[in-house]
């Protein structure tokens, strides 16, 4: 299997390198806005998928960090690096007051609570419009000045790789274990020690630090901010992205925000339908394939696949039989983890 | 030596019910105590007040001779306090295997490798050894109690409070927790069991607590207790 994993990997990685020289402006353009949402949509996964927290102000997160540092540039006239590292500081900041404030909030209230909070954001963009622009938009220093999006491209691409390589190193870590208890069963993470209050603020501050880093990176290569960055119709495309490519995986997610925002631009033709089509592919996908289509087609392709069969773990078990072989005596006392 | 664990005038309200009423109840290190009492006298109550699932009211509670009443359940478990739950509490989409790394991981200095090694020891005490990259959800009722059980050994707990260990599992099974519960408290664990078994009880516990209408009404032997007036009066009306 992983040599599959491998060469699905080194051919996405030179299709990825080589993407500039293979398309037209258009769709170079396309590619980085693809970049965006993949992070957007891969960090949203990691909070709504792994750590249980289904936030729908995740994409105010991204206006915050896009204003943030579009503010900070333009204002104070700082380099533009500093003014994302100052969003994504922004983001942290806040998301984990936020994240706070909803320690006891779940499912639906904790969804409506940050519905809000993104309208509230919104709304202050849009009254503030002597230093952010309101509704007429915020002129945004681009971060490469000349004719081609091929240095935002890779930049997109870098920007990517590195989100996904930290969020993938911290789901496979210990924190990664706690974010999954906590989602599974809050009583039995608290009971089994883990300290359920700080690694759900956590949760919230690093994906919101990663919406970020995302909306910086927007704001620079588009030049003009709007309110309508953080709205609930963005954050609407951003969970079809990963529940279409599947949000209990970070990179299913990445991929899933990928193939549809290119699906969005080639059937742009189609106008409002096409919107009827992902819909539609949204309810099959939450109806035949909780897991994303990704984990159902990667199913699908194994299953073709002449793979030698594997020893089914547990064979040896005891299901349903309520009887254990004698006992062994157990670990010596205090000779614990070290 | 003061009390391994200690609930001095305990109160506990929901609302204008009164669920425990100023309950006084030490444990010592060693002993293997039950707490009975008819349906909502109190019992699981006790035990989220004394693990930190709840705060009480009033009165306090001393852990190793200090307090610890306002600490979070995460704290009691750093504390080496483990618990089950009345009815199993697991990462049912986490494997057998994960399941037992939560608490391993959750320990101050551990490490992966020593984590899974004590893991797969445990479960090869319950038994659960050929299951660990199952899913919880896919395991039995009676394994996934094993599980539980095996979770809270992952914290090295000085004391353990098993809530309705017995509930709903098989003769055979029940025979095996109790084997596994002595061999435990041999090794020199400290357990508190809540359940209404009270014959399984009788062949496992030195001193049962009672209570009723969220207070105590007995403490002593399990002869003292079985012929104690008020505990029959409350657990059969008699």
């Amino acid at each position: 299997m992983s040599r599959w994993n491998s060469a699905c990997a080194f051919v996405l990685a030179v299709l990825a390198l080589a993407f500039p020289f293979m398309v037209n402006a258009y769709w170079l353009s396309v590619g980085v806005l693809a970049m965006f949402y993949a992070i957007v949509t891969a960090s949203w996964a990691l909070l709504a998928g792994y750590a249980g927290q289904f936030s729908f102000g995740h994409m105010a997160f991204v206006s915050l960090g896009a204003y943030t540092s579009g503010l900070l540039v333009k204002w104070f006239d700082i380099p533009i690096p500093l003014g994302m590292m100052a969003g994504v500081l922004m983001c942290a900041l806040v998301g984990s007051f936020i994240g706070f404030v909803c320690l006891r909030m779940r499912g639906p209230y904790l969804a409506l609570f940050t519905v809000a909070f993104s309208e509230v954001l919104r709304i202050v963009i849009v009254s503030e419009n002597e230093v952010t622009g309101g509704s007429g938009g915020l002129e945004v220093t681009p971060l490469f000045h000349g004719r081609t999006d091929t240095p935002f491209y890779y930049l997109g691409l870098a920007l990517l790789i590195g989100s996904l390589a930290i969020m993938q190193f911290l789901v496979t870590s210990r924190w990664g274990l706690f974010f999954r208890a906590i989602r599974e069963n809050e009583d039995a993470a608290a009971a089994s020690g883990v300290k359920v209050v700080r690694f759900r603020i956590l949760a919230f501050a690093i994906t919101s630090s990663f919406a970020g880093l995302a909306g910086g990176f927007y704001g620079h290569y588009i030049g003009i901010l709007t309110p309508d960055i953080g709205s609930v119709d963005q954050m609407g495309l951003v969970v079809a992205m990963a529940v279409i490519g599947g949000a209990e995986s970070i990179v299913a997610a990445m991929i899933g925000a990928l193939g549809l925002e290119f699906l969005v631009e080639a059937l742009r033709s189609y106008g409002q339908w096409r919107l009827v089509l992902f819909g539609a592919l949204l309810l099959l996908t939450i109806r035949f394939a909780r897991n994303g289509l990704l984990a159902l087609a990667w199913q699908q392709f194994n299953a073709i696949l002449p793979l030698p069969v594997r020893e089914g773990v547990g064979g040896r078990g005891r299901f349903g039989t309520g009887t254990t072989p004698s006992p062994q005596p157990p670990p010596a006392r205090g000779g614990g983890v070290s | 030596m003061p009390p391994l664990i200690e609930a001095c005038d305990l109160t506990k309200r929901f609302g204008g019910i009164v669920a425990v009423s100023n309950l006084n109840f030490a444990v010592q290190q060693g002993e293997l105590v039950g707490l009975i009492g008819p349906n909502g006298s109190g019992k699981t109550t006790t035990i989220n007040l004394l693990t930190g699932h709840l705060t009480p009211a009033s009165g306090h509670i001393d852990l190793r001779g200090k307090r610890a009443d306002g600490l979070a359940a995460s704290d009691f478990a750093a504390l080496r306090v483990g618990r089950t739950f009345q009815i199993t509490q697991l990462f049912s989409r986490m494997t057998v295997l994960e399941n037992m790394l939560v608490p391993g991981l959750a320990r101050p200095h551990s490490h992966k490798a020593a984590a899974t090694r004590e893991a797969r020891q445990h479960l090869e005490f319950l038994g659960l050894a050929a299951l660990e990259s199952l899913q919880a959800k896919n395991l039995s009722g009676g394994q996934q109690k094993l599980l539980e059980l095996g979770r809270a050994l992952m914290l090295d707990p000085d004391i353990l409070f098993l809530d309705e260990p017995f509930a709903g599992v098989n003769p055979f099974l029940r025979d095996e927790i109790i084997v596994l519960v002595r061999k435990l408290h041999t090794d020199g664990r400290t357990f508190v069991i809540v359940d209404h078994d009270i014959e399984a009880l009788q062949r496992l516990v030195h001193r049962m607590v009672v209570m009723s209408r969220g207070e105590q009404i007995a403490d002593g032997t399990v002869a003292e207790v079985r012929d104690n007036q008020e505990v029959l009066r409350a657990y059969a009306g008699v």
